[in-house]
């Protein structure tokens, strides 16, 4: 048996900005290591050093119209639906003490009960607007060099680009090794977790970490409606393929910049 | 009488007020054509001959005296910048200026040798007034040769750029350095904080009993 955890608007979210993200991580990456053969070759089909940039452009462009449809549809749930309590992405006191509960689980406690959604989901989410904002105000910045110098001042590129940097890095660091271990590669979902896929969840893993939320749903009696049997077999096949080329490449991403790092100058 | 008094006061002080108003003359800001100047590549003629007072603070010019081999930083306003340098002709720019050869996007990056923007010999300072890279004139006579549309903003940007995370950019490039340094923490501190909690989760999970793995 499966279970429902996302709708297919917010699973569209997710692979759109999955894709898009890749498309940001390899460009990007391609163009800070272009002096390196390893850049060049990630370079190469986009169209070299300006190609990428004129791609890493228009996809910037793009996941900022995807994030503003996000804000709007967010907001949309907010008001019309009226999602709140535990079904809300807000942080909360108990967050805190959940993760605190966790980390004496994992020195060899009780595991803590999780709601719909735990602490590390949820600062998953709100980081995707940190960086956002980080990386969408300095990548504006950076379009277009001469219009920005119209409005501030010619060294104020000098620091767009070291934040956008910095940024970049970050968020590539923390998606493709962190977000990628947590999701997909840890024992409990491994070889990946198809909640954000076709197939959904397991039942039965859900009700191992996530009781709090099987409880509430039992007894509001929302789980007849969520539970679905399992897609068929092509289903599966296209989301392992997506989501593990992408873990794949990702870890790759990761790999080949570390180990061509002290061959750029920064 | 007194009407006759009145009439000569006023024609007086009308000429007295009369005169500075005359010698006025409505001179354009820096700002003011900052977006033609974006658009156009028109520029003000103080800003390519040297007739009038610079807009321009030369915000370049050195703050203390740079021990270079006897020329302090008067090299920088010379006309020729490397008079006195010995066995000059058969030397790179790197042997003398090596720090200003690192972090240079423009050389790194899109391969732009620098005579390219530096001139031919002799090279004047950058703060000698006749010099292509005085700010005066360098966005005109050395940005727009690529950039096509540079204002003098523009030509602001920090070609020859300090390393961000060394102590002596805080004095030399203060924004940069905060701002990195910054930027750095945030990231290091949120790895200090997750890649341990990564590890610990998954170690954990290993060692935990359960019914069936994940999807299956």
């Amino acid at each position: 048996m499966r279970l429902k955890r996302f709708t297919p608007v917010q699973k569209a979210f997710h692979i759109l900005l999955m894709l898009s993200f890749l498309v940001q991580a390899v460009t990007g990456t391609a163009r800070m290591y272009i002096e390196t053969s390893w850049g060049r070759a990630l370079a190469s089909p986009f169209g070299g050093y300006e190609g990428s940039l004129t791609v890493h452009k228009y996809v910037g462009l793009f996941m900022l119209l995807l994030f503003l449809c996000h804000m709007v549809y967010a907001l949309f749930i907010v008001f019309a639906e009226k999602v709140g309590g535990e079904d809300a992405l807000w942080f909360r006191f108990n967050d805190l003490k959940q993760f605190f509960a966790h980390l004496g689980w994992m020195f060899g406690g009780k595991a803590p009960r999780f709601e719909r959604w735990g602490y590390w989901e949820k600062f998953d989410y709100w980081a995707v607007f940190w960086g956002m904002i980080v990386l969408g105000v300095t990548g504006l910045m950076l379009y277009d060099p001469l219009s920005t110098t119209a409005y501030f001042k010619g060294w104020s590129l000098n620091v767009a680009l070291w934040v956008h940097r910095i940024e970049a890095c970050l968020a590539m660091l923390h998606v493709f090794v962190i977000h990628f271990a947590i999701a997909h590669l840890r024992r409990h979902n491994f070889p990946m977790d198809r909640a954000m896929f076709a197939g959904d969840t397991d039942l039965e893993a859900a009700s191992e970490e996530r009781p709090a939320w099987m409880a509430r749903l039992r007894s509001e009696g929302g789980l007849e409606e969520r539970t679905v049997s399992d897609v068929p077999v092509i289903g599966l096949l296209i989301s392992y393929v997506i989501g593990l080329s992408v873990v794949v490449f990702g870890i790759y991403l990761v790999v080949g910049g570390l180990m061509n790092a002290n061959l750029v100058s920064w | 009488m007194q009407r006759t008094i009145i009439t000569m006061a006023l024609l007086i002080a009308g000429a007295f007020l009369a005169l500075p108003c005359a010698a006025q003359e409505e001179l354009a800001g820096a700002d003011r054509y900052r977006m033609r100047e974006a658009s156009t590549g028109y520029y003000q003629e103080y800003e390519v001959m040297p007739s009038r007072g610079s807009p321009f603070v030369q915000w370049s010019g050195a703050k203390q005296p740079a021990i270079t081999g006897g020329r302090g930083s008067v090299a920088t306003f010379a006309v020729d910048a490397h008079a006195m340098v010995p066995n000059y002709k058969h030397q790179r720019c790197v042997s003398c200026h090596k720090e200003t050869a690192r972090n240079n996007r423009h050389t790194t990056r899109m391969n732009i040798a620098c005579r390219q923007c530096h001139g031919q010999d002799p090279i004047a300072g950058i703060n000698h007034y006749f010099s292509p890279l005085n700010p005066i004139r360098r966005h005109a006579m050395v940005c727009a040769k690529c950039h096509q549309g540079a204002s003098g903003s523009f030509a602001m940007y920090v070609v020859h750029e300090p390393p961000p995370l060394m102590a002596g950019t805080a004095k030399s490039f203060p924004v940069l350095y905060w701002a990195v340094w910054i930027m750095v923490v945030i990231a290091v501190g949120t790895f200090a904080l997750f890649l341990p909690h990564t590890g610990l989760w998954m170690l954990r999970e290993l060692f935990s009993s359960k019914e069936k793995g994940g999807d299956a």
